[in-house]
């Protein structure tokens, strides 16, 4: 199938992308979602801003407590190392398997947490970093990534507020991932993240909602862990059948036992 | 890699001719043609499952864009499916004449200067229908009270029919009898290059010429000829590059005679090209076939009969030419599989629901019936407290009961199934197998270990079509082999290759007739201009139906360059051979090239009376018109994680035989992508339909294609048990691969959770479905 | 329409389309180079990979107006480049295609994994050509060339 048309409009600077936005328009980043949806016509755009000429949402800021991302920094970026890594070797685990690598060549970080997708990894990953998100509009503003993500596909950017950047404080706190899906690069059916430390962090997507902290588990880490999950389950995953639920358990203490490992 | 001298081709693996321009980006696929005026097509789809139409509203697009059934010219109906008076004949209209019976169906045909214009134009067409209850599942669509597809039939059923060998009630006090249930889920072929058609009328030759990505072309334009009434000297069907088949492009399919007729009402060539939802939800759907079978056997494990039911959920209309018969009684008549099993009764359904109609998938029931019998033997086993393989051993025909007719009726011709699975069992190192298993795996995930053995009746001719009441008998093939002045020579041939290999294996067994080489000959298929009427690519027949035409006429011309060979060196004939590019005699030896010159450019060199031209046609049907059995068994090692269920591959064994090879490279080839379509039934491809008859797998985002990382390598072991009946003893084999994969990873999974009693019944054993089953034993939720 | 205006296999060009048209309608519909094959239009199968700067994407789910001012690379100017010769040697001999739909999508992705991993493992080959489907080979074949194009390269 092809998309329906649309007017398209590639801006090369910020203010002159924040001037043409409107609450109809649609961002372009990398596309690889958004073009597999326009071309399957379940979702079509007015006016297509192309954001990939903006300066502003490329290179990298490096602080001692912290590497900023822009936010057109793609997956194989990340997974090659060609920008500075804050989480320890975490961030190119994750994006190493993300879809597959001419995919990755061009989707992009920002793309991914604006879409927030409910399977989808960066939000996860960004959460389990408590990474800040750095948004541009009629202000600049910032946002913790856990009142960012709001529920499925659904985050709290505004109509014409674009992802400039994400800041991801730095960790060397050891890690583990473990992903569920069906086959090699399909969305995950159950995502966990544990970044150890001293407050550590666990991450759980393919909900039906949204990336979730698994706040019980994370205090539980040394006490009744599967009782902990299981109740962290119920509010991050109410809907969840059974077979998500053994998958969800699985996924959180396998990436538990590789961190503690 | 060989030299060019050499006096046999058959038997090597020879590069093949067809790779270079598809290395070059320089082949034709039909979205490849460019002609000037062209207008691409896109259909309007049925949203409905069930439905009457109560109008189409064109949504103002500008006249002439919006074609439905009553704007084309009159197309006459397609009976397909067996010429049986018990089989009841749903004709599939190109489009949608009143009801719409599945989500999917075609309602419309848009034109548009490209394809994304004429979706435009039916994105705003609106089809209004009338809803009426979706029929989702084959077994409750014969229920008393079920809504009814066909307003003409008493129920859903298109045929109801018995299967039986042997006496099952001489077996039915058995000691042993035991009942299970199994389902193989609905698949599409799914090659790469979707379906595709670009038609036209050319004018100078008074054609209508369809280009079409078919398996087939001459049977097509025959089935064109009848829908559309054209004579099929008018009609001219070009398959060029096809980017694979697996048998999903060996019907006649509405689109394509949509796009034929509406070629005929148009001045300028159209063009559709299937896009993968398009595929997923209309194309050729395969299997869905349900299992209720009791097995009855000796507490030795002796299987003495099987009993039970398989109905086929076959969609909602009968494919030209064979309509869906054909997959359920192949289901039940394999179920012996290559077991002494004698008492056979089946009760079969075939049955009509709301979903794209049933046809031929690589393997084509063999799959079901496959899944079916190997999980039941090792069931049979685990119940018994019997080892796997000594089960089979107890059961497998053996070679000097050859040839053996199953309860299923088919004709096991020869080879040596015992030898078979103790290779396979071998080469999977068994005991090594078992020591890890014992060991545990440090993830948690378990290992198992399965055996599936299988065989694949190839190569049938006119009395085992004529036995399934097919419409169409392929019970042949046609050949013709022209040479030219130079002595090069064209083969050409109304099979299509899409990817087996034919332009190079056809042109070994050419060439070994002629005494050429590979390089001096050429292999054109694919359109029914250029060469003599014949069936296509399928039923794993081309290399025994063609490679035997080929051969003949090869046969028939070689005697005729040896006449003039002998002729012109003054010997006889019969003292001639060919081969080196040269004709030799007692006395001395005279180029091919020299004899094709005299043949057909210098005829005053010939023999007094002898026609001049090289051109011979054979026709070729094996003595054996039952078929001939290749057979193998797989060997497969999985690991299982317990609660996410996922399942990975950790090594895969093939034993196979299928008589001599013409070019083991391809035949290898063959093999390794036929088991990783098995795979992909096993563990990943799917399409559902939800509860209001919408198919829920209508991308590859959500049907899953295996890729490099899903597929093992694999380790092949060949026997060689040559045909009696066939030239060359070979047996055809393209089929194979895909059939023993679903039941070898169900009975390696069976064998991983064999302490908890996990049962694995359903296809694809999707980590869900794998993790579900673990929970089941274990009592959980 | 909108003008885009890029090097297409070395040759500068300005292609007008519609602003929905992604780069494979782009280079098969516009400028004709079919050697591109598009097996699903939803960015799942990897026959469309192009090279867009010298990295693989795929070229049914990249929009063709991004492209301005970049540099596009397709099958068609590879026939020549010695690189994609020795590759495709080793799919022939190694028999890794059989219909040959995928294989320009396997080629492009091959040459991007040997520049990227001079000595690739099976299981690297094989990561990094997951979401390219070939229905037909099995991939054994295109993982073994890929393996032993990379090492008569690496010898190079």
């Amino acid at each position: 199938m092809k998309s329906a048309n649309f007017e398209y409009l590639r801006p090369t600077s910020l203010p002159d992308a924040l001037d043409a936005a409107n609450d109809e328009t649609t961002f372009l980043a990398g596309g690889q979602s958004l073009m597999a949806m326009l071309n399957l016509r379940v979702t079509s755009a007015e006016t297509m801003i192309d954001l990939s000429r903006l300066s502003e949402l490329r290179g990298v800021n490096e602080t001692p407590d912290a590497v900023t991302l822009g936010a057109l920094t793609t997956h194989a970026m990340i997974e090659d190392g060609a920008v500075p890594d804050p989480s320890g070797g975490l961030m190119p685990r994750i994006a190493s398997k993300i879809a597959y690598r001419a995919v990755r060549n061009m989707g992009t970080i920002g793309g991914s947490l604006a879409l927030a997708d409910p399977a989808a990894d960066w939000p996860c990953c960004l959460l389990a970093l408590d990474a800040t998100v750095l948004i541009e509009g009629a202000t600049s503003r910032e946002e913790a990534i856990e009142d960012f993500l709001q529920d499925a596909y659904t985050t709290t950017l505004e109509a014409g507020e674009i992802i400039r950047a994400i800041r991801i404080p730095r960790n060397t706190a050891p890690w583990g991932v473990y992903k569920v899906t069906r086959k090699s690069g399909a969305f995950a059916d159950s995502l966990a993240i544990c970044v150890l430390g001293d407050a550590p962090r666990i991450a759980l997507t393919g909900t039906q909602s949204r990336a979730q902290r698994l706040r019980r588990a994370e205090s539980a880490l040394h006490g009744d862990l599967r009782a902990a999950i299981l109740a962290d389950l119920a509010d991050a995953d109410p809907d969840a059948d059974a077979y998500k639920r053994r998958c969800h358990l699985a996924t959180v203490l396998a990436a538990i036992k590789e961190a503690q490992s | 890699m060989h030299s060019e001298t050499a006096d046999r081709w058959i038997g090597k693996p020879l590069l093949r001719k067809e790779d270079a321009r598809h290395l070059l980006g320089a082949s034709q696929f039909v979205a490849d043609l460019r002609l000037p005026h062209m207008q691409d097509v896109a259909f309007v789809r049925s949203a409905s499952a069930h439905g009457r139409i109560l109008s189409i509203d064109a949504g103002g697009a500008e006249p002439g864009t919006v074609w439905t059934l009553a704007d084309l010219p009159t197309i006459h109906p397609l009976f397909a499916g067996p010429e049986l008076g018990t089989f009841r004949n749903a004709v599939y209209p190109p489009l949608a004449d009143g009801k719409v019976l599945f989500a999917g169906q075609p309602v419309a045909m848009c034109l548009g200067a490209n394809r994304a214009l004429a979706e435009d134009v039916a994105s705003a067409v609106w089809v209004d229908v009338e809803e009426l209850p979706p029929v989702i599942d084959a077994v409750n669509a014969l229920a008393k009270g079920a809504a009814r597809l066909h307003d003409d039939w008493p129920d859903n059923g298109f045929i109801h029919s018995v299967i039986t060998g042997g006496d099952i009630a001489s077996v039915a006090d058995a000691p042993v009898r035991m009942r299970r249930r199994f389902k193989m889920n609905r698949q599409a072929a799914n090659p790469l290059e979707t379906r595709g058609v670009v038609a036209y009328r050319d004018h100078r030759t008074d054609e209508l010429v369809v280009y079409t990505s078919t398996q087939g072309p001459h049977v097509m334009r025959h089935g064109l000829s009848i829908a559309l009434g054209i004579p099929e000297h008018r009609l001219r069907v070009v398959a060029v590059d096809v980017g694979g088949g697996f048998g999903g492009k060996n019907r006649l399919m509405p689109e394509e005679i949509a796009m034929a007729a509406l070629a005929l009402s148009v001045d300028h060539p159209v063009r559709w090209i299937e896009d993968r939802n398009e595929h997923l939800i209309a194309s050729v759907h395969a299997r869905e076939h349900h299992y209720d079978l009791t097995v009855l056997a000796e507490r030795d494990g002796t299987i003495l009969g099987i009993e039970g039911s398989i109905h086929v959920d076959a969609g909602a209309y009968a494919l030209w030419p064979s309509g869906p018969f054909m997959e359920t009684s192949m289901a039940a008549r394999n179920l012996p599989g290559s077991y002494r099993i004698q008492h056979l009764n089946i009760d079969t359904h075939t049955v009509a629901t709301n979903k794209a109609p049933l046809g031929p998938y690589r393997g084509v029931a063999r799959p079901g019936a496959c899944f079916a019998i190997e999980r039941l033997v090792d069931e049979l086993a685990h119940e018994l407290g019997i080892d796997p393989v000594e089960i089979r051993h107890r059961n497998l025909v053996g070679p000097t009961e050859m040839p053996y007719r199953t309860g299923g009726g088919l004709r096991l011709d020869n080879g040596d199934y015992p030898t078979a699975l103790d290779k396979a069992v071998a080469m999977i190192d068994l005991p090594a197998v078992r020591a890890r298993q014992a060991a545990g795996e440090p993830d948690g995930t378990r290992i198992g270990v399965g055996f599936a053995c299988y065989t694949e009746q190839s190569g049938h001719g006119t009395v085992e079509w004529v036995k399934r009441k097919s419409r169409v008998v392929p019970g042949y093939e046609t050949a013709t082999i022209r040479m030219m002045p130079d002595g090069s020579a064209q083969v050409l041939v109304a099979i299509q290759s899409h990817g087996q290999g034919l332009e190079t294996s056809l042109a070994q067994i050419a060439a070994d007739g002629l005494g050429l080489t590979p390089a001096q000959i050429v292999v054109r298929h694919g359109d029914t201009s250029i060469s003599p009427f014949g069936f296509g690519t399928f039923a794993s027949r081309s290399i025994v139906f063609c490679g035997g035409a080929v051969t003949k006429a090869a046969a028939a011309l070689a005697e005729k360059i040896r006449a003039v060979a002998a002729h012109l060196l003054q010997t006889t004939p019969d003292l001639i051979t060919l081969r080196d590019g040269a004709a030799h005699g007692p006395q001395g030896s005279i180029p091919i090239p020299e004899i094709a010159r005299a043949a057909n450019i210098r005829p005053e060199a010939l023999p007094e009376g002898m026609a001049p031209g090289l051109e011979a046609t054979a026709t070729y049907e094996p003595p054996e018109s039952g078929g001939v059995f290749s057979y193998g068994v797989h060997a497969v090692v999985v690991a299982a994680h317990p609660e996410t269920g996922v399942t990975r591959i950790l090594d895969y064994v093939v034993v196979e035989d299928c008589g001599n090879l013409i070019n083991p490279m391809i035949v290898d080839g063959q093999i390794i992508g036929g088991v990783a379509q098995g795979i992909g039934t096993a563990l990943y491809e799917e399409i559902p339909y939800d509860e209001t008859g919408q198919p829920i797998a209508t991308t590859w985002g959500d049907y899953l294609m295996p890729c490099a990382p899903e597929i093992p390598s694999f380790r092949i072991g060949h026997m060689v048990t040559p045909a009696t009946s066939t030239e060359h003893g070979v047996k055809g084999m393209g089929e194979g691969g895909a059939i023993a994969p679903p039941a070898a990873i169900a009975n390696a999974l069976t064998d991983a959770f064999r302490d908890i009693g996990a049962k694995f019944c359903e296809t694809p054993m999707t980590p869900r479905r794998v993790s579900d089953a673990v929970a089941l034993a274990r009592g959980e939720e | 329409m909108i003008d885009v205006t890029l090097t297409l296999n070395g040759t500068p060009r300005t292609v007008s389309v519609e602003p929905r048209e992604t780069l494979s309608d782009l280079v098969r519909n516009r400028c004709d180079m079919t050697g591109t094959h598009v097996g699903c239009d939803h960015g799942a199968c990897g026959a469309c990979t192009v090279h867009l700067d010298g990295m693989p994407v795929r070229s049914c789910i990249v929009l063709a107006a991004t492209c301005d001012g970049r540099e596009v690379r397709t099958i068609e100017a590879t026939r020549k480049d010695e690189t994609f010769g020795v590759i495709r040697r080793h799919f022939h001999e190694k028999h890794a295609l059989q219909c040959g739909f995928c294989t320009l999508g396997m080629l492009m992705m091959a040459a991007d994994i040997i520049a990227r991993h001079p000595t690739p493992s099976e299981d690297q080959i094989r990561n990094a050509l997951s979401g390219q489907v070939c229905r037909c080979t099995g991939y054994m074949g295109i993982v073994a060339a890929i393996a032993s194009a990379a090492e008569e390269l690496r010898g190079a």
